[in-house]
């Protein structure tokens, strides 16, 4: 794993090539600590920052063959696989490294490689005879590739904060994007929330010629397989079974020693039972806990890891480690988040990086495509609602809804949640799925930007961008399908796989791996019938049943809990504001940054003056996560590190010219 | 009576729900508005109880009491008179 960059510019002098992609990549050491190097040509520089883990020896990049050169960052599980089929054809290698199989691989297939790979991965290729360089994204978009269109020439990297290093440049919120982001939780398509930075799509790849043209090409989409033999479910559970076991063991693969996650959930519960399963000797999982015991769950790791013998280490949260770190995790999750969830998770990398790991396996993605996520129950509910209206049933799902949350055990209180969702009935099975009702949960979210942005709600536009992204079968699949595919484009990937997955993760130089993210249990899944996933309210069902056995009946059978941190608990003690908090929420800076409405803010803060309220609603945690971090983000844009490369650990420095 | 009762209401809504008076539509339901979500009613249920000491029961929890700003404040009329 690894961080990357480039430049396509042929308005630049060589010195000062050289020079910028030097501080491009000086800014993305954490991805790579173990070292960098460039390839520098007339038209094009690489930059790439290693972290070593196949291959230690060789594998270092820019790696090239005699036509091109490569800076890639991810992994190919099956890359043994296609060496030997390479071989088979006559293709010689010279490294044992997975890097030079993806170059080979490109130089044999063309385009074509990247739909062969099974992997997470970006990777940048030039080629010195056509003078193109091409630029691919791995199908869900795990690893982060950014495009910034600046000056004539275009600048690829791992992280939006590369581009700070170019003179002249700085990022800018785009007004237009930031609503959206804040009503789905990402952008749509390839938008970023800045002004001409696009994010390559997942599943995508794109040819940039000298001249400066782009030629884009999908190689994958969701749902692309169209299966239509129709299985029965204990074929189904089989199948599940043996490609998750699969997906582990593919991932197990590296020359380093590789920990497990565990939240105390069953995804990752599963996934480090089929670690064990690979794995003869002792191996190590880590964890997060909180002091605040509403969102610890170590009881239920520590029965996991008692349950393997695993070399258990749990890192205690409480409030101040989240507020302290609240600054430099949002250096590296570079856009608003809405819940302080990725701090814990910057300083576990933290801790699983000083115990010499290098490499985690996590449960991402198993919510997402076994209809684990409560969206997947509104929309069943509300489907239930419509055809069977006037039923007395909605009153009990309702309480099944949220067993987590108190409220609901009040039949009163259970009425207004009831006349709430009533209001969905109408519109729920439009395009915008789920998102429906995330969109009305968020949209307090347009009153307190700016005023002169004029950042208004415009639900038709918004259906309009979604419809954009939506493949030509998507009438064809169920509601919860649909829901899976816009779960997947925008939490997911903008949120779970960068801001708090990847981005946390490589803030220490650790890669995460997710064997729920295997494209070919994806695809199996994903047209298994709707009730395997979702019986009854019974999420993640074929998960639970298939491994029912194997993970105590404690965390199988308990009732599902998203994993979440304090948010206004963390910044706000007894009604007064911590110092970061305070500082960040000053009319002063709030003026200077110029992304909220000082008005809004002022109200925000007045409301916590005595204190945090005992129930305090879920947009009240999001409104102050959204707006620190976006005010943090600002500040690094403003005062960017400035860093350097360590020349002894230089391992390539081509030149072409 | 109406009218503080509105006023009351009103200042609740702005103060915890972070709007402007101007924003908050009378007519309209304050979910659909973007300005309160499920445990919003229940905050505001909450607020009237307390402020108007009244009574709220199961069956009052329709959109005919609660589908508005006037609807609210009609009800909570009613309630007091009652």
């Amino acid at each position: 794993m690894c961080g990357i960059t480039g430049i396509i510019s042929s308005n630049i002098s060589r010195d000062n090539q050289r020079d910028l992609i030097l501080k491009m990549t000086s800014t993305l050491q954490h991805r790579g600590p173990d070292g960098w190097g460039i390839f520098t040509a007339p038209g094009c520089a690489l930059g790439h920052t290693r972290l070593s883990i196949i291959d230690l020896s060789a594998g270092h990049q820019p790696m090239e063959t005699g036509r091109n050169v490569i800076s890639y960052n991810g992994e190919i599980y099956n890359y043994e696989e296609i060496r030997e089929d390479l071989q088979k054809k006559g293709i010689s290698f010279k490294t044992r490294s997975d890097t030079e199989v993806v170059l080979r691989a490109y130089e044999y297939y063309g385009g074509s490689c990247f739909s062969k790979f099974n992997g997470q991965f970006a990777i940048l290729i030039w080629d010195r005879i056509k003078k193109e360089l091409t630029i691919a994204r791995d199908r869900y978009g795990v690893r982060p590739l950014y495009i910034l269109k600046y000056n004539g020439g275009y600048y690829f990297s791992s992280e939006m904060k590369a581009f700070d290093a170019i003179n002249g440049f700085k990022r800018t919120m785009d007004r237009s994007n930031i609503l959206t982001h804040a009503l789905a939780w990402n952008t749509l398509d390839d938008n970023t929330l800045f002004e001409n930075i696009r994010s390559l799509p997942g599943g995508t790849y794109e040819i940039y010629s000298a001249e400066g043209t782009v030629k884009n090409t999908r190689y994958y989409e969701l749902g692309e397989s169209e299966q239509s033999a129709v299985i029965d479910y204990n074929t189904a559970r089989e199948e599940f079974s043996a490609i998750l076991n699969d997906a582990v063991k593919i991932r197990l693969k590296s020359d380093v020693e590789v920990g497990t996650y565990l939240s105390g959930g069953i995804d990752s519960s599963v996934i480090t039972h089929l670690t064990s399963l690979h794995n003869n000797e002792r191996f190590k999982t880590f964890s997060v806990g909180f002091t605040d015991s509403e969102f610890d769950e170590s009881n239920y790791q520590n029965e996991m890891s008692a349950k393997l013998d695993s070399d258990h280490l749990m890192l205690a949260i409480d409030y101040n480690s989240i507020d302290k770190t609240y600054l430099e995790a949002s250096y590296h999750f570079e856009r608003p988040v809405f819940r302080t969830a990725p701090v814990p998770l910057f300083l576990l990398s933290e801790a699983v990086r000083s115990k010499n790991i290098k490499v985690v396996l996590t449960g991402e993605a198993a919510d997402e495509i076994l209809y684990g996520y409560d969206t997947y129950k509104e929309l069943s509910m509300l489907q239930h609602w419509k055809t069977n209206p006037g039923t007395d049933a909605i009153q009990s799902m309702l309480g099944q809804l949220y067993p987590h949350l108190q409220y609901f055990a009040d039949p009163k209180k259970l009425g207004f949640i009831k006349m709430y969702y009533e209001d969905f009935l109408g519109d729920f099975d439009n395009e915008l799925a789920g998102l429906n009702i995330r969109i009305k949960n968020n949209a307090i979210m347009a009153s307190m930007f700016n005023r002169e942005w004029g950042v208004t709600f415009d639900r038709e536009k918004l259906i309009d961008e979604t419809r954009k992204i939506l493949p030509a079968n998507y009438s064809s699949w169920s509601l919860l399908q649909r829901n899976q595919f816009l779960e997947m484009k925008t939490l997911l990937s903008g949120y779970l796989l960068s801001s708090q997955g990847d981005r946390m993760s490589m803030a220490h130089g650790v890669e995460g791996r997710y064997p729920f993210l295997d494209h070919r249990l994806i695809e199996k899944v994903f047209y298994y019938k709707d009730s395997f996933k979702l019986s009854g309210f019974s999420h993640k069902h074929i998960l639970r049943d298939t491994f029912r056995g194997d993970i105590p009946e404690s965390i199988i059978d308990r009732p599902k809990k998203p994993y979440t941190a304090p948010d206004l608990k963390s910044f706000n003690r007894d009604g007064a504001w911590t110092e970061s908090a305070a500082y960040f929420l000053t009319p002063d800076k709030i003026k200077e940054y110029g992304i909220f409405d000082p008005g809004f803010v002022q109200r925000f803060t007045r409301k916590f003056a005595s204190g945090i309220p005992a129930e305090i609603g879920y947009r009240d945690n999001m409104v102050i996560s959204f707006i620190l971090s976006a005010q943090m983000i600002q500040y690094w844009i403003q005062n960017p590190k400035k860093q350097t490369l360590r020349e002894e650990i230089k391992t390539v420095d081509i030149s072409d010219y | 009576m109406s009218d503080n009762i509105k006023k009351l209401l009103l200042e609740f809504i702005c103060r915890n729900f972070m709007v402007d008076e101007e924003e908050v539509p009378l007519d309209k339901s304050l979910v659909d508005a973007g300005i309160i979500d499920s445990i919003g009613l229940i905050e505001i249920s909450n607020f009237m109880e307390k402020e108007f000491n009244i009574k709220i029961e199961e069956e009052d929890l329709t959109r005919d009491n609660f589908g508005s700003v006037e609807k609210m404040v009609s009800f909570i009329k009613r309630r007091i008179e009652s």
